[in-house]
């Protein structure tokens, strides 16, 4: 049986795993991917102490890191499925049909992409519909596209598209954007670039790849349309927690609520950290100090568990 | 050996990772940007019937997406 199984390998599992090898826990990590979301970013400009690094580089670097720790065990590109609890402990299972044990758990499982939920949306992936900017901007050169979403995310996508398309139609639910000014004024300088404000996307049409979309125009309440081949969908991401089941307490979006200060789940021996939780900033220099307090959490709670059993007493 | 075509574009890193993993396993490959060809970018689409990277092609079984265990079963590495 492990001390601690780790379940996720982005800021938050990575850290996590160091702090783990530090502490000489018996530790296990599980993850699909090493970095987490950021992965697809291509320069990331805020992780602290480096100036830029693709999400590819730090996702390497967070790997090597974890596998730098002596005793620490790794299975990459599976995914835990479900979360038991048995004697003194949990049982983890994954999809390759495996089953671990431990005695304690670190939740790190992040966010994914969130999905406008509208028609057209499913049938148009990947003819048309693009979660992945920095991978398919530049296969939308020449044409004309719409971002939908007005935060960092949507922004950014506008950025990655300046070289290649023709025409950037910025969809924006709210009456203003909400991206970073520096940002937003980059994108409004851009010629390229219509944006739309107060718009609600309704739906995704076409015959085999995306034609074009419709909105709801909130000022005046008509539906509108423009004929366009890419739609870029940048809303956020929603957390990786459904593996959990009803084990654990959660808000209403689907995020583990932790105590902030320990990174302790509603149930004992369970911590979460990164933006699998609550945590209102979904940072990746937050992610990783949420996994160090986690990691250090379930270190002193091993550490308690250990002075309450019998055997300590001998 | 079998013919390995992969279709990127520059800052993809799902490209980079297959790349990678080819590098890996000694797979001799032959890649095509598709933001600076369009005709291999009408080729990916052909192919593939849709719109997103990395599209690889192996033997011509096409497959879209960095999926370790496909590109596996085809190249039939262990």
């Amino acid at each position: 049986m492990y001390d601690l199984i780790i379940i996720g390998g982005g800021p938050a599992g990575a850290a996590a795993g160091v702090y783990a090898g530090r502490k000489k826990l018996k530790t296990l990590l599980i993850t699909e991917e090493w970095g987490g979301q950021s992965i697809v970013s291509s320069s990331i400009e805020n992780w602290i102490g480096t100036v830029s690094i693709s999400g590819f580089e730090l996702a390497q670097a967070l790997e090597r890191h974890v596998r730098a720790q002596e005793g620490i065990e790794i299975v990459s590109s599976d995914k835990v499925l479900a979360i038991g609890g048995i004697s003194g402990g949990f049982e983890v299972k994954t999809e390759k049909g495996s089953k671990y044990q431990s005695k304690t758990l670190i939740v790190a499982s992040g966010g994914r992409r969130r999905h406008l939920g509208i028609p057209g949306e499913d049938k148009f992936n990947g003819r048309g519909v693009v979660y992945c900017s920095t991978c398919d901007a530049p296969i939308f050169k020449d044409k004309d596209v719409a971002v939908v979403g007005g935060g960092n995310a949507g922004l950014e996508a506008v950025i990655d598209l300046f070289p290649y398309a023709s025409k950037i139609y910025l969809i924006n639910r709210k009456p203003d954007l909400i991206g970073d000014p520096l940002t937003q004024e980059e994108v409004k300088k851009s010629p390229k670039v219509i944006i739309i404000n107060n718009a609600q996307t309704q739906e995704i049409f076409g015959d085999r790849f995306v034609a074009g979309i419709k909105y709801l125009d909130k000022q005046d309440n008509q539906i509108k349309e423009i004929k366009l081949e890419g739609v870029f969908v940048e809303i956020g991401s929603v957390p990786n927690s459904e593996f959990m089941g009803g084990l654990l307490e959660m808000n209403k979006v689907g995020e583990i609520i932790v105590d902030h200060k320990t990174g302790a789940t509603s149930h004992d021996g369970i911590f979460a950290a990164g933006d699998v939780t609550d945590e209102i900033y979904k940072q990746n220099n937050i992610s990783a100090g949420d996994g160090i307090a986690a990691a250090l959490s379930a270190y002193n709670y091993l550490l308690n568990i250990k002075k309450q059993s019998p055997a300590y007493e001998k | 050996m079998a013919k390995v075509i992969i279709y990127t574009t520059p800052i993809c890193v799902y490209c980079k990772m297959t790349k990678e993993f080819f590098k890996e396993h000694n797979v001799s490959y032959e890649e095509k940007d598709v933001s600076s060809d369009s005709k291999a970018r009408d080729e990916m689409v052909g192919k593939s019937g849709q719109l997103g990277v990395p599209v690889i092609d192996i033997d011509s079984q096409v497959i879209v997406g960095f999926d370790k265990e496909k590109m596996s079963e085809l190249l039939k590495l262990k």
